[in-house]
């Protein structure tokens, strides 16, 4: 096995097989830079590409661009506001704040460290997982999944505001997000639901113009109401010295780093969850590992530990996705669905023989994975104090070209023009929560959990009928939903109590 | 009144809504098609007639509720603030008029060359350096490039 692990590395640094992960990473840097252009698409697209490739080149060149986008993404939501993949839209609550406050060149360090850290312990689980996951994946069925996603929805909902009124908005929320993800046909019988006969609406809403609308309207009218730069009037010279204090950063929290990486494995690992559960479920556990509820309303507001728990979950999701994808040939995402076909285009049938005959293959991706995210967050160092100047641009410069993006950004995820109505309609709810105290984030995971939440609840109710809900991970799923959901009210009352005999 | 004038109090009725019509179009639909709806759309429209009612009856501080996202800036005149998100919006609607006149090959340019001049004020030579920029942008990469498939407009539709 050690000498499958060391011929893996062998083979990802010859030459040949190196430039063309250069070419992958090139690639995958400016998906992930671009609103829209989504890593799945490109995947898609790029898959015709290896056909004379050897396995070792082709796997370098999908997984070397497909494990750089989330990286970059960061990039354009902390500078910007608008998410530059659909899984990096978490990272905008605290690192778009820090750019405004000045730091975002300290957010963009932060961001890229912890991007890189989460892809090699994602990478590791997946060399250190195979032999032992399969256990793991057989017992999450589908009541055990719904529950999960009850879980995520209950935890983000209960995290996201202060006090009864914030719990009660965090939920309110969270099912609007439910409600929303019903739109199209119904995945068992067909049945159009609030689609208002529109054929583009058949398929459901896509995640991008709904993500791109919801966080970039409201930044993009703030920008315009505030008459200044992103980062405000600030003294000169204050951004150029951000990105190191990031990197510290990471380190000073590097326990709440390896935690969300660890959350985003697992995440990755259950087939059908996805990165765009990842970043939030990590976004809440950064959020629950504040002190206090006075700590708490530092989040939104540019607490650096808002950008590092989701910037590790999005990047080692990957190496938990792929886990299932290599391991049982049952892909975690649609990237790893597409990451699939490449597998059968190189004529490799995924399962055992990925852990035997092709065990170093399967060890050049792991090595794929950390080598490209470590000449990533090198490179994107170099330019990261240059990239941070641009939060000093006057808003009347930067509004045009964040629109222009924002617009084509949605267009592209379906090339239909309702995608651009899509995105005005997410954008004038976005900017009514944000006027209404209402937290996104239990909206958008609501949203990505909404199909996989009904499937699993409808599988569930249809195989075992009421009897689902006693299976024992179902039971302990049901006590930690009720935990996540009663804790912070216990917090508020013991606070409260503590106050009135301070008084 | 200014309660229930209040935005919060208009989102609430907003998802209030939205749930009833939810529950409502649920009716018709088949047990299997309904369920998941419904279970979702009860607690939906009971937790936002809640925040309704607390809205009209307990005044609550700015600061009581507040969500774990991004506040919108305080630091502006209420009413400077209202007249420039009057602005932008128009701009922004503004902008997928043209997208959807003369397609975004066009409109890309032309909205920054507008935005740059009329909104920024921005002198001429930054502005057409930068309307450049877009265009080439839209046409090298977009375009040529990557080959997106964008509509012409319906302007040019029509004239064809």
């Amino acid at each position: 096995m050690l000498d499958a692990f060391v011929q893996g590395l062998v083979i990802v640094l010859q030459w040949q097989t190196f430039l063309i992960m250069l070419l992958g990473i090139f690639l995958g840097f400016w998906v992930g830079l671009l609103p829209g252009l989504g890593g799945s698409t490109t995947l898609a697209l790029m898959l015709p590409f290896i056909y004379k490739m050897t396995p070792v080149e082709a796997f370098a060149f999908l997984l070397g661009m497909h494990s750089v986008v989330s990286t970059t993404g960061d990039i354009t939501s902390v500078l910007f506001g608008v998410p530059g993949e659909g899984t990096t839209a978490a990272t905008i609550l605290d690192g778009h704040a820090m750019a405004k406050r000045g730091e975002a060149g300290r957010a963009l360090g932060a961001a890229l460290m912890s991007s890189l850290v989460g892809a090699v312990v994602g990478s590791f689980a997946l060399a250190l997982a195979i032999p032992v996951v399969r256990p793991l994946v057989l017992t999450f069925g589908a009541p055990e999944l719904f529950m999960l996603a009850i879980v995520g929805i209950a935890f983000i909902s209960s995290l996201s505001g202060e006090g009864g009124r914030g719990l009660l908005r965090g939920f309110l929320a969270g099912l609007l997000g439910l409600m929303i993800a019903l739109v199209g046909q119904d995945p068992q019988a067909g049945v159009q639901r609030f689609t208002f006969s529109q054929l583009y609406l058949w398929g459901g809403l896509d995640l991008v113009p709904v993500l791109v609308g919801l966080f970039a309207i409201p930044e993009i009218i703030d920008l315009a109401i505030r008459g200044t730069s992103i980062a405000g009037e600030l003294p000169k010279g204050s951004l150029a010295k951000g990105a190191w204090d990031g990197v510290k950063d990471t380190f000073r929290h590097f326990w709440l780093t390896i935690r969300c990486s660890l959350v985003g494995t697992f995440i990755g690992i259950m087939p059908g969850l996805g990165g765009g559960v990842a970043q939030w479920i990590a976004y809440g556990h950064a959020v629950q590992s504040a002190h206090d509820a006075k700590e708490r309303t530092g989040f939104g507001k540019g607490d650096v530990r808002g950008v590092l728990g989701p910037g590790a979950a999005n990047n080692s999701k990957e190496g938990g996705a792929l886990i299932p994808t290599v391991a049982f040939g049952v892909p975690g995402s649609s990237a790893m669905a597409i990451l699939l076909g490449a597998f059968f285009l190189q004529g490799i049938a995924p399962g055992p023989d990925m852990l035997d005959k092709h065990l170093t293959l399967t060890f050049s991706m792991v090595w794929t994975m950390v080598i490209a995210n470590i000449i990533t967050v090198v490179l994107s160092f170099f330019f990261l104090n240059q990239l941070a100047k641009l939060t000093v641009v006057r808003g009347t410069v930067l509004i045009p070209f964040v629109l222009f993006l924002a617009f084509i950004g949605s267009y592209t995820s379906n090339n239909h023009i309702g995608d651009l109505l899509v995105f005005l309609v997410f954008g004038v709810l976005g900017y009514l929560m944000i006027r209404a105290s209402w937290p996104r984030a239990p909206l958008v995971l609501g949203f990505v959990l909404g199909k996989i939440a009904e499937n699993n609840f409808y599988i569930s109710t249809i195989r075992y009928g009421g009897s689902w809900m006693l299976r024992p991970v179902v039971l302990i799923l049901i006590v930690l939903s009720v935990v996540v959901v009663l804790y912070p009210l216990i917090r508020l009352r013991k606070g409260s109590d503590v106050s009135e005999t301070v008084a | 009144m200014r309660a229930v004038l209040s935005t919060r109090f208009l989102m609430a009725f907003i998802v209030a809504i939205a749930a009833v019509y939810a529950l409502y179009s649920s009716l018709t639909w088949p047990f299997r098609t309904a369920l998941f709806p419904r279970v979702i759309g009860f607690p939906l429209l009971v937790l936002s007639i809640v925040e309704m009612l607390l809205c009209v009856t307990n005044v609550e501080g700015d600061r009581v509720g507040h969500a774990v996202d991004f506040e919108m800036t305080t630091d502006v005149d209420p009413a400077v603030a209202l007249k420039r998100t009057f602005a932008i919006c128009s701009w922004i609607l503004g902008f997928l008029a043209l997208i959807l006149g003369i397609g975004f090959t066009l409109a890309v340019p032309l909205f920054v060359f507008l935005y740059l001049r009329l909104a920024g004020k921005e002198g001429w030579a930054l502005t057409l350096s930068l309307t450049i920029l877009a265009w080439l942008t839209m046409e090298g990469l977009f375009n040529r490039l990557l080959h997106l498939p964008f509509p012409q407009g319906w302007l040019f539709s029509l004239l064809a």
